[in-house]
């Protein structure tokens, strides 16, 4: 009975001791994760600002203009319409937008 | 014998053992109940660590949630001359990464003190080589930085932010209660080596960010605005130009351009001049726009018609002896031609036709004389004295657009009431604001402050301002397949060395709105002071064609001329 009870406390002992080992484990574990998540954050930070400029317009629009030699499209070159046919043909496309790129519009007809 | 002397030696360990057991109890009372207090609050002192956490300020999105400025973490460098060994050397290899002189770092690092700032809020890059340079007795803290990646798109609106992230203008100023991130004391545990082990509360979080702001702006549309803007501007080697585009239904600022440009990265040292948002912090006289405001009360007072007819005096007008001129001599003219013709004579008649009241009434009506309650710092009322002070002139220079001080942003909201059918709506650039969960916490909605015509009238005089594009001094801001409706407006400034109106300083402006039968913007282009030709058809109303061309496409607006341009687009 004597040692039932001697081990039984033991345990409870040891149990507590582990427990108290393994909170200090995790916590050291927790402060890791935590750096490597302010670190991701940072990077994420970064490339953010990173994208936000490489997107801003006046970038896009001088790399379409030097590097692809696009340009702007001249007066009433680009022409946007809205339709709405009297008996549609397709009721999901019943109505709708179109643009119409005049210089494509003449090559076409070519 | 024996048993004797082991009996007397087991009592000898006991009462030893007793007495060191004792003196453990007593030393353990003493330390866990007598000192308890005084020794607790010393070895959390030595476990424990107060953090002050403060949030990042909240980041800044246009309407289609395009970042226009964010706060990122960036290193800071700081050195401890006690712990360095050799100052001079440091500073040789800290200088080319820091971009700093070697002899200025030196010079610091060699100072008595304990802590010493080398450099602050560097770009991430440098940081990392810092790292990699590993000297003692220099280290590097991490410090938030606001990054404007936009450069100077919509700088005079957003503002900036200073060195220790708090807001000094524009959105950033304003909305800086929101803007800031919180901040917060957070207790570390730190084990022997002082390193920290998890927060005291597992439940602990960190300093919340502040809140984002969504603006009205576009940043396509402001990127537009401010292209063609600085072109007009150095086309016409112009001191200045200012543009606002508005959405007449809803009073929302979808661009607000102020040329010249600063970088909000590097505001350093320039002059408060540069970041100044003219659009809403300078007045001026607005000259002949100002006619679509005073045509706006005749119409609606029934005082005139569009058949009505004014006498032009043949350009010359004696009033209060002086004389009113019109660039072009005209005799009977009808309203409507007076419109598109601007004249000044015509416009003066028709102020008189209304009366100085009913002209003070309105354009304290259209919001001229007082704020317009945007939600950016630095506004300006303008200038719009009472009756009671006007001079024997002045009713007819007012109906002209002179000794009245307006802002830009006054007369795009003016016109913006005229273009939605006779409602002034209270203009605004943030949209939304979240806090750091992405919640909604705020948000403005369009905010219509009353009526000041009717929608007739609203109609009429569209058809009327159309006439100054088709048939006026407007042609040049007619945009291929849509109506425009709009007023040019020229002023000449008083020149600071003789107090006169002089002849050659002009302010020159077109203020108009697209397609006229549903518009979707509303616009004014301000120039000031362009050399050479300085009239506001000449130099402002190119720039709202382009401008408006270049917006309605990319709105994808519908052409409300669509059969002639379709037809001419085929047959070319």
């Amino acid at each position: 009975m004597k040692a039932v009870a001697f081990a039984a406390v033991t345990s409870l002992v040891l149990l507590f001791v582990w427990e108290r080992v393994d909170i200090v484990r995790i916590g050291y574990h927790i402060e890791r994760l935590k750096a490597q998540k302010v670190l991701l954050e940072r990077e994420r930070d970064e490339l953010q600002v990173k994208l936000s400029g490489l997107t801003a317009p006046e970038r896009i629009a001088r790399l379409a203009s030097d590097k692809l030699g696009m340009m702007q499209p001249e007066k009433g070159q680009v022409v946007v319409i809205n339709f709405e046919p009297e008996t549609p043909a397709n009721p999901v496309a019943a109505e709708g937008e179109i643009r119409i790129a005049k210089n494509m519009v003449t090559r076409r007809a070519r | 014998m024996a048993s004797t002397s082991f009996r007397g030696r087991r009592i000898l360990v006991a009462c030893g053992l007793s007495g060191a057991f004792i003196l453990v109890i007593v030393r353990l009372v003493n330390l866990q109940v007598m000192q308890s207090a005084e020794l607790t609050v010393k070895a959390d002192r030595q476990h424990q660590k107060n953090v002050t956490l403060e949030g990042a300020r909240g980041t800044i999105y246009d309407r289609n949630s395009k970042v226009l400025a964010m706060n990122m973490d960036v290193p800071s460098v700081f050195g401890v001359p006690a712990s360095l060994g050799n100052p001079g050397v440091a500073a040789r290899n800290l200088s080319p990464i820091l971009h700093v002189k070697a002899t200025e770092l030196e010079k610091k690092l060699k100072q008595e003190k304990h802590f010493v700032w080398l450099a602050r809020k560097l770009e991430p890059e440098q940081g990392r080589r810092l790292e990699r340079l590993g000297l003692d007795g220099v280290g590097v803290v991490m410090e938030g930085r606001r990054f404007y990646p936009k450069g100077p798109l919509l700088s005079h609106v957003l503002g900036f932010a200073g060195m220790d992230d708090r807001g000094l203008e524009g959105v950033e100023l304003r909305y800086e209660q929101y803007l800031r991130g919180e901040k917060r004391s957070v207790v570390l545990q730190r084990d022997a080596l002082g390193r920290a082990v998890f927060p005291k509360g597992l439940n602990e979080e960190g300093a919340a960010a502040g809140h984002s702001l969504t603006l009205t702006v576009d940043e396509v549309v402001q990127y537009i605005a401010e292209k063609e803007l600085d072109e007009a501007v150095t086309r016409s080697s112009a001191k200045s130009g200012t543009m606002i585009v508005m959405d007449p239904r809803t009073g929302a600022v979808l661009a607000m351009a102020v040329s010249p440009r600063f970088d909000p990265n590097a505001v350093g040292a320039l002059a408060p001049d540069r970041w100044r948002n003219r659009a809403l912090t300078d007045t001026y006289e607005p000259g002949s726009t100002m006619k679509a405001v005073i045509a706006a009360a005749a119409l609606e007072e029934k005082v005139m018609t569009p058949g009505s007819m004014i006498y032009g005096e043949n350009g010359q007008f004696a009033i209060a002896n002086t004389i009113i001129h019109d660039h072009e001599k005209a005799g009977w003219m009808t309203f409507a031609q007076m419109i598109q013709k601007s004249s000044n004579i015509g416009a003066a008649k028709v102020g008189m036709a209304l009366g100085e009241w009913r002209v003070f009434d309105y354009l304290k009506e259209f919001g001229f004389g007082d704020k317009s309650g945007i939600d950016l710092p630095g506004e300006t009322a303008g200038l719009l004295r009472g009756p009671r002070q006007w001079g024997k002139r002045s009713l007819a220079s007012i109906s002209m657009g002179q000794e009245v001080g307006v802002t830009p942003l006054q007369m795009v909201t003016a016109i913006s009431a005229i273009a939605n059918g006779g409602v002034l709506m209270k203009p605004y650039v943030v949209s939304e604001i979240r806090n750091g969960k992405g919640q909604l916490v705020a948000q403005n909605m369009p905010q219509a402050k009353r009526r000041i015509i009717s929608a007739d009238t609203a109609r009429t005089l569209t058809t009327l301002l159309e006439g100054v594009v088709t048939h006026g001094t407007g042609g040049k801001a007619a945009i291929p397949g849509f109506r425009v409706a709009g007023k040019t407006g020229t002023a000449q400034k008083v020149d600071p060395r003789t107090g006169k109106y002089s002849s050659t300083l002009l302010v020159g402006s077109f203020l108009g709105y697209a397609p006229a039968e549903d518009p979707r913007l509303a616009m004014i282009v301000v120039i000031d002071e362009p050399r050479g030709e300085g009239w506001g058809g000449v130099v402002a109303a190119p720039v709202f064609r382009r401008v408006g061309e270049q917006v309605l496409n990319y709105l994808g607006v519908a052409v409300d001329e669509p059969v002639k341009l379709a037809m001419a687009g085929l047959e070319s």
